[in-house]
């Protein structure tokens, strides 16, 4: 399909604060300094699971230069969207049912690294030292690691009602979906397939740790933080603090990164604001990285057995799930594994348990349950093609996803085009080896591929825009920019739409004192619903300068819009994509190094070319990160972590990263903005299988345990 | 007292109906008094003399304080950024006499006698350097944290090298993290900035 070109839509344009980026003049949260301002720190527990007996803080409150000490004793704020019930978006009805209340500062601790105190002092030094004066006496309790463990009838109970976690009815029931009859589909099909497949925790590891700076003015609260969402993230804080949301101001200038870990509010919002009511001066919370590690959240480890039904002719009959997602002590999300919806499969199964483990917490990661369920059903598919000795795309091609339902289709399909066009330019054909591992000598290759489709709905966000009388136009909008360019994309879409250029637009962004409500930089939504509403409160403006002509002297005409349109029954829209990957595995070392990535995507219309490559070249390469190196070890005697941080955890660096070809398919389905659809998760989902399945055509081994380390290929091998 | 039960609700309504912070009196007996003392010991400080983006400066630290903490909390410089403080992220590499350090990993008092060149010193006399350039022109940056320390140990690589190749960026870059994990695009600015002229802020 081919779309027509815009003005300034669609072409490589450079941010609009790019030289603020550059220069060192782009304000982070940690980088604001306000008169008088206090500097927090957080004391943590140290075990995996325990109960606090006592907590004795006097010996640090007399310490010259301590201004407030905070501990579950003289606060009882409840962190509503640290345990958002069943992966349900926390609200005021849950704030009243939910039985499982996480506190800013809970008894027991449930993790090691959960927040047991909090201390504001005249500068970080001696807010340090205060902790050290901190005595707290610990009865600890015994823990549970893994979520297979935790449902077994003899494992420490974390929760009163059990390891199972409870869903925003409080009932501990695990999710999933059901069609047709997979007992039957396995009886009449010509193969079953069982296999077991398992990820790892990996965290978010954005590079601007969690910081904050609460003030508070009589009982007004602004707050500086990095958020996915200053709309959501001021109603949060608002509701834990129980004041007017009017009451409330948050300000987010620049932030470092979100990939979900940013999103709502934090636990390091209400424990500034807290402290700094306390101490009746401003504070700033910065998190060290070991706390961003361990403190916030990461993405949920799985186990997934699968077992899969299938025909002679490729033809998949059944496909059974049956999934365990550790959650950390608090359910942050769903714990659902994502993947199975894009096969078309008359009987379908699946029973995931979300489960209550002593580990850090488990939440938004870009794409929350998609790479790792990807992972395990697109490794167990590869492996069905091979047993049946076809080709992995031409299986693929008959039994991907063409309809959501029989009762449904897409706004527009482009994934066989994805499938095709990226088969060609690969040249997978020659990559893609029949026999697996066949390769002579020590250096193998191998080439691999996946497919995905995610989710890119329309619905409500707003924009204003005003115009003076030199015809030069303000556009409010309540965006961050986490990294993917939102400030950008918005003002080129309202050049677009008041067909202007992009010098006659400024931008007043990220502070809920001066922007409408925005989404929020989760969900890969910002561009399609905030996208929208600049184009609708720019239609509005125009036809306001038609009938009036320009303001005149100090005068402006505005125009709002706060559309919240809804796809016709019937339509589900996504945005498409294929991924082919080639590795070089030197099987005496068991290095796997990524030599050629090609990534295929429809993310609809391209809002700005230059942005939307890094979107998805960065997508790709922490995929990449995720199948070969990242984990959060854990020592199981003790219940610690041990590789928290970039190191240990082993993210991707400068070294790991092959070239990403990317080829962007265009479409315009006559939804969002010019047709823009979903883009910066998409990336990432199916990265990562990808590559496992690639090393398996280099090695002939199947890696079912992720990251895909040395030790593990070796072992394989061995 | 446990959280975990559904009796804290006094203290909580207590909070909520707006009395403030429930300090729970048998902690909190020996209430926080006016203080003028910035610290009970003194800390050992020493004066140093160094020379920040080229201009001298004769500073009193405290010596714990590390090269970063200096720069940000005391010179105000922050466009050097601290994504981990323990070495392994990079986002704080700044120029020491002309090679590229982790400012986190460094004290205060090293500097002393010698020269430091942060970001805010890469425009020469109102002139991007090339390499801020470049990274505009091809969105090298994405959330824009750890873009300092890329574009100071890429500065640093082109001092000495001039006209390196893809791997020798990548190597010269390999202790800069960046988890948008736009990495080709970093490589790419800095091919392209090796020998370009600069450019008008």
């Amino acid at each position: 399909m081919s779309i027509d070109p815009l003005k300034t839509v669609g072409h490589a344009t450079p941010r609009i604060d790019a030289l603020e980026r550059v220069t060192g003049k782009a304000t982070y949260t940690g980088d604001v300094k306000l008169p008088g301002m206090l500097y927090g720190r957080v004391l943590r527990s140290p075990h995996a699971h325990a109960r606090i007996r006592s907590i004795d803080v006097s010996a640090a409150l007399v310490m010259p230069g301590v201004k407030a000490i905070l501990t579950h004793q003289n606060c009882q704020v409840v962190w509503g969207s640290g345990s958002i019930a069943g992966g349900v978006q926390y609200n005021d009805a849950i704030k009243k049912t939910t039985k499982q209340r996480r506190y800013a500062f809970n008894n027991p601790v449930r993790f090691m690294g959960e927040p047991v105190a909090a201390v504001a002092a005249v500068n970080r030094h001696v807010a340090e030292q205060a902790l050290l004066r901190i005595t707290v006496d610990y009865e600890t309790l015994p823990f549970v690691l893994e979520p297979e463990d935790a449902l077994k009838p003899e494992a420490p109970q974390i929760w009163p009602e059990g390891n199972l976690a409870l869903n925003v009815r409080n009932e501990a029931q695990p999710i999933g979906v059901r069609r047709g009859d997979v007992d039957q589909g396995f009886r009449t099909a010509d193969h079953v397939f069982e296999d077991r497949y398992t990820t790892a925790f990996v965290h978010n590891a954005q590079m601007e740790p969690r910081a904050c700076v609460a003030s508070w003015e009589g009982d007004e609260l602004t707050v500086y933080t990095p958020t996915g969402g200053v709309a959501n993230c001021r109603t949060d804080i608002a509701r834990d603090l129980g004041l007017a949301p009017d009451k409330v101001r948050v300000i987010c200038q620049y932030m470092g990164g979100n990939f979900g870990n940013k999103n709502q509010n934090q636990d390091a919002d209400l424990i500034a604001s807290m402290l700094a009511r306390q101490a009746g001066a401003p504070v700033k919370l910065e998190l060290s990285r070991k706390e961003d590690f361990i403190g916030m959240h990461g993405r949920w480890p799985t186990v997934q057995y699968y077992k899969v039904g299938v025909n002679n002719d490729g033809s998949l009959q059944a496909i059974q799930l049956r999934g365990y997602s550790g959650m950390g002590p608090y359910r942050k999300n769903s714990g659902a594994i994502g993947g199975i919806e894009v096969y078309h499969c008359p009987n379908i199964e699946t029973i995931i348990h979300p489960v209550y483990t002593n580990k850090t917490v488990s939440g938004n990661f870009r794409g929350p349950e998609f790479p790792q369920g990807y992972y395990g059903i697109q490794s167990m598919m590869d492996d069905v093609a091979y047993k049946l000795k076809m080709d992995p795309v031409d299986f693929v091609l008959k039994n991907m996803v063409r309809r959501p339902s029989d009762q449904a289709e897409f706004t527009n399909y482009t994934l066989e085009e994805c499938l095709r066009r990226g088969a060609e330019s690969f040249e997978w054909k020659k990559r893609w080896k029949t026999q697996a591992g066949s390769d002579a000598g020590p250096i193998k290759r191998g080439a691999g591929m996946a497919f995905m489709a995610f989710r890119s709905g329309i619905g409500q966000s707003s924009a204003i825009i005003r115009v003076d009388a030199n015809g030069k136009y303000t556009v409010y909008v309540g965006v961050t920019d986490v990294g993917a360019g939102a400030k950008t994309t918005m003002a080129v879409i309202a050049a677009e739409a008041l067909e202007t250029p992009l010098s006659n637009i400024d931008l007043v962004w990220g502070d809920t004192g001066r922007c409408p409500y925005s989404v929020g930089e989760s969900g890969s939504r910002t561009t399609i619903m905030t996208g929208y509403a600049v184009v609708e409160a720019a239609h509005d403006l125009k036809r306001q300068i038609a009938q009036k002509g320009l303001p005149k002297g100090k005068d402006f005409h505005t125009a709002s819009a706060a559309p919240n349109p809804r796809l016709p029954e019937g339509k589900v829209r996504n945005a498409f994509g294929a991924h082919f990957v080639e590795v070089e595995v030197d099987t005496e070392l068991g290095h796997v190094r990524v030599t050629k990535y090609l990534a295929v995507h429809d993310c609809g219309r391209i809002m700005n070319r230059l942005s939307a490559d890094g979107q998805i070249k960065g997508g790709a390469i922490m995929g990449i990160g995720m199948a070969l190196h990242e984990n959060l070890l854990y020592d199981r005697r003790s219940g610690l972590p041990l590789t928290a941080g970039y190191y240990g955890a082993r993210v991707a660096t400068h070294r790991d990263a092959p070239n990403v070809e990317v080829l962007f398919i265009e479409s315009d389905d006559g939804y969002g903005p010019y047709g823009a659809k979903s883009m910066g998760e998409a990336s990432k989902v199916p990265a990562v299988a990808a590559v496992a399945n690639a090393v398996f055509n280099a090695i002939g081994r199947r890696m079912k345990d992720l990251p895909i380390t040395r030790d593990k290929i070796l072992g394989a091998l061995a | 007292m446990s959280n975990n039960d559904t009796k804290d609700g006094v203290s909580r309504r207590k909070f909520l109906e707006g009395t403030g912070i429930a300090l729970a009196a048998a902690t909190t007996a020996p209430a926080i008094k006016a203080q003028n003392a910035e610290t009970e010991t003194p800390v050992p400080r020493t004066t140093i003399s160094v020379t920040i983006n080229n201009t001298t400066h004769r500073v009193e630290v405290e010596d714990r304080w590390t090269l970063v903490e200096l720069l940000r909390e005391h010179f105000g410089l922050t466009g050097t950024k601290i994504g981990c403080d323990r070495g392994e992220c990079g986002a704080c590499t700044v120029l020491l006499d002309g090679k590229a350090v982790y400012s986190c990993s460094h004290l205060a008092v090293w500097a002393d006698g010698r020269g430091v060149e942060t970001i805010e010193g890469l425009a020469q006399s109102g002139n991007l350097d090339p390499l801020q350039r470049a990274f505009i022109e091809h969105d090298a940056p994405q959330c824009g944290f750890c873009t300092s320390g890329q574009l100071m140990s890429a500065k640093a690589l082109l001092n000495a090298n001039p006209h390196p190749t893809a791997d020798e960026v990548r190597a010269a870059l390999a202790g800069n993290i960046c988890r948008c994990s736009n990495y080709n695009h970093y490589v790419a600015a800095v091919l392209a900035a090796s020998g370009a002229k600069g450019t008008a802020l």
